[in-house]
């Protein structure tokens, strides 16, 4: 009688089981018909910049070699519209336009720095310079 | 055709496979008893197991629209089988097309059934679309079984860009011998009034302006400005785009292109277009309606094609590019060798206008707050390199997506009729 009763309870678990897996639905393959979204595609210009402000951070060199050329064109653009260049311009009137910091890169004929490891720019002092440009 | 076995079947089969090979390994009578059930549930699953007959049709409204219409495809899915049979139905479709419902459609269908599922279809964007063909995946009674179906035909539809209307055209500073909208520089029969000068032999009485022969003393004729048509040949940049989900340069690029297409189309102008990027294709300028269809399609098909090559002037045919042509630049100024080109064409002396797709709106500084100083500066590299485009007579509109188009010319033509800017070419 003992064995009956647990051939019994041992039937009812597996009918429990079967019908709970059998219940379980399965993966939709509808679904995984439905096309991909598209990437987003961040531009290659944004992406260097990106780049270059994380080395400039920490490397003089990038600072003068990569990042002054982009500074030096925007405030050459941005005086150019107020009728001055930046090329011919006195250290006096540049430092008082463009803030020390920011003149100290963009000044015509500066020099390659002498230890090219040194720290470069600052995101705050960074921040400063965008400013003074976007001031301009 | 044959089903597979559903991954629960299995699963069901190994667990009872597993108990009965145990149960005999070890002699214990149990585990043969544990097993039973499930091997009998998988019997009974495959003994119910049918195949599916099922037949299925989509039929589509219209298969051509605007982008961001909606438009109603009717799926007719027919039970041709002797036996009911649950279905999952989804309809396969390309990238920028909205399905609503969205998710697949779970229904019973019995027996000789027909059933007709209704689906709005919105494409996000323009383009050449497919939609279709419909994935069903059927299922037997206690899903023991499971067929993947793919019935229907795979439909085309084309959205065509949203155009804008535009009161002012960017102004060709060489027209062509061809009767046009345009009011010429040149003297000639037309309407727009020029001066006036003294009769000639071989004017025509027409022409006498008796008011001002009367003034004067001596016969005076009009002159008047012909109405001449030129040649404008659009240029798109396929280099590279900026896009933020279903929106991106490339589309504005090309709702520009078509709005400015059918305008200088409508003003009687020849029209031709160079897709300028990855890969190479092009137009030539043409007159009329036919044109603009071949335009538009031409456009629908656009796409950034990522390449290494260079392309310089030379990759585009002579033909494509007539003397005197204005050259309108769609492009974001997002690749060094479309910027190489529009420099190089206006050193060559051609008629260039830039209509800058501006790719800050789809574009969002990163998190850091060294990417928010590189995004700012940037903005102010892109307002650089403008003004050397504007040094070198170039004229430039910058267009954000969700203005409209006039605006930005009206501030070209301006910049073209400076002479200070001229004199700087």
């Amino acid at each position: 009688m003992t064995l009956l009763a647990e051939i019994a309870i041992v039937v009812v678990a597996a009918v429990a089981v079967a019908v709970s897996v059998a219940l379980v639905p399965s993966e939709s393959r509808a679904r995984r018909h439905r096309p991909p979204r598209p990437e987003p595609a961040r531009p290659g210009q944004l992406v260097t910049l990106e780049r270059l402000l994380v080395m400039a951070r920490v490397s003089a060199l990038q600072v003068h070699a990569y990042l002054r050329p982009i500074l030096v064109e925007i405030a050459s653009q941005r005086l150019a519209a107020r009728g001055q260049a930046l090329e011919r311009m006195p250290e006096a009137t540049g430092r008082r336009i463009l803030g020390d910091d920011l003149w100290d890169i963009v000044r015509p004929g500066r020099p390659f720095p002498e230890n090219r490891h040194g720290p470069g720019v600052a995101a705050p002092d960074l921040e400063a310079m965008l400013e003074v440009l976007e001031r301009l | 055709m044959s089903g597979a076995l559903s991954p629960r079947l299995r699963g069901l089969l190994a667990l009872g496979g597993g108990a009965l090979v145990a149960g005999l390994a070890t002699g214990h009578a149990e585990l043969a008893v544990l097993a039973t059930p499930f091997l009998v549930f998988v019997g009974l699953g495959l003994a119910l197991a049918r195949e599916p007959h099922l037949t299925a049709h989509i039929d589509v409204e219209r298969a051509r629209l605007l982008e961001g219409e909606h438009v109603t495809a009717t799926v007719t899915l027919v039970n041709d089988g002797a036996h009911a049979v649950e279905v999952e139905v989804g309809l396969a479709h390309s990238r920028y097309l909205a399905l609503e419902p969205a998710e697949p459609i779970v229904l019973q269908l019995m027996s000789a059934a027909t059933v007709a599922i209704e689906v709005s279809v919105r494409p996000e964007r323009w383009g050449a679309h497919s939609l279709g063909p419909l994935a069903v995946r059927a299922r037997a009674p206690i899903g023991a079984k499971t067929w993947d179906l793919h019935l229907g035909e795979r439909t085309a539809l084309r959205a065509f860009p949203r155009e804008q209307r535009l009161r002012e055209l960017v102004v060709p500073l060489r027209m062509q011998p061809f009767l046009g909208a345009h009011v010429g520089r040149a003297r000639g029969a037309g309407i727009e009034f020029a001066d006036t000068r003294p009769f000639q032999a071989g004017d025509v009485a027409r022409q006498v302006n008796w008011r001002a022969s009367a003034r004067r003393g001596t016969l005076h004729v009009t002159e008047r400005h012909p109405e001449q048509a030129s040649d404008v040949v659009l240029l798109l940049d396929t280099f590279a785009e900026a896009r933020e989900g279903a929106r991106g340069t490339l589309d504005a690029a090309v709702r520009a292109a078509a709005t400015l297409a059918r305008a200088h189309l409508a003003r009687r102008d020849r029209v031709g277009l160079v897709d300028f990027g990855g890969t190479l294709h092009w137009l030539e300028p043409a007159f009329g309606t036919a044109q603009l269809y071949r335009i538009i399609d031409a456009l629908l098909s656009s796409e950034i094609a990522f390449s290494y090559a260079w392309r310089a002037t030379e990759s585009i045919p002579r033909r494509v590019l007539p003397p005197g042509a204005l050259i309108l630049a769609v492009t974001p100024l997002l690749d060094e060798r479309s910027l190489r080109l529009v420099t190089d064409l206006r050193m060559r002396g051609c008629d260039l206008t830039v209509i800058e797709v501006s790719p800050l709106d789809h574009t969002t500084p990163g998190p850091a707050p060294a990417d928010r100083l590189a995004f700012r500066l940037w903005r102010l590299q892109r307002e650089a390199l403008r003004a050397r485009l504007q040094g070198l007579g170039i004229g430039v509109a910058v267009w954000a997506d969700d203005e409209t188009l006039g605006p930005a010319l009206e501030g070209v033509n301006a910049f073209r009729r400076s002479a200070r800017h001229a004199l700087r070419v």
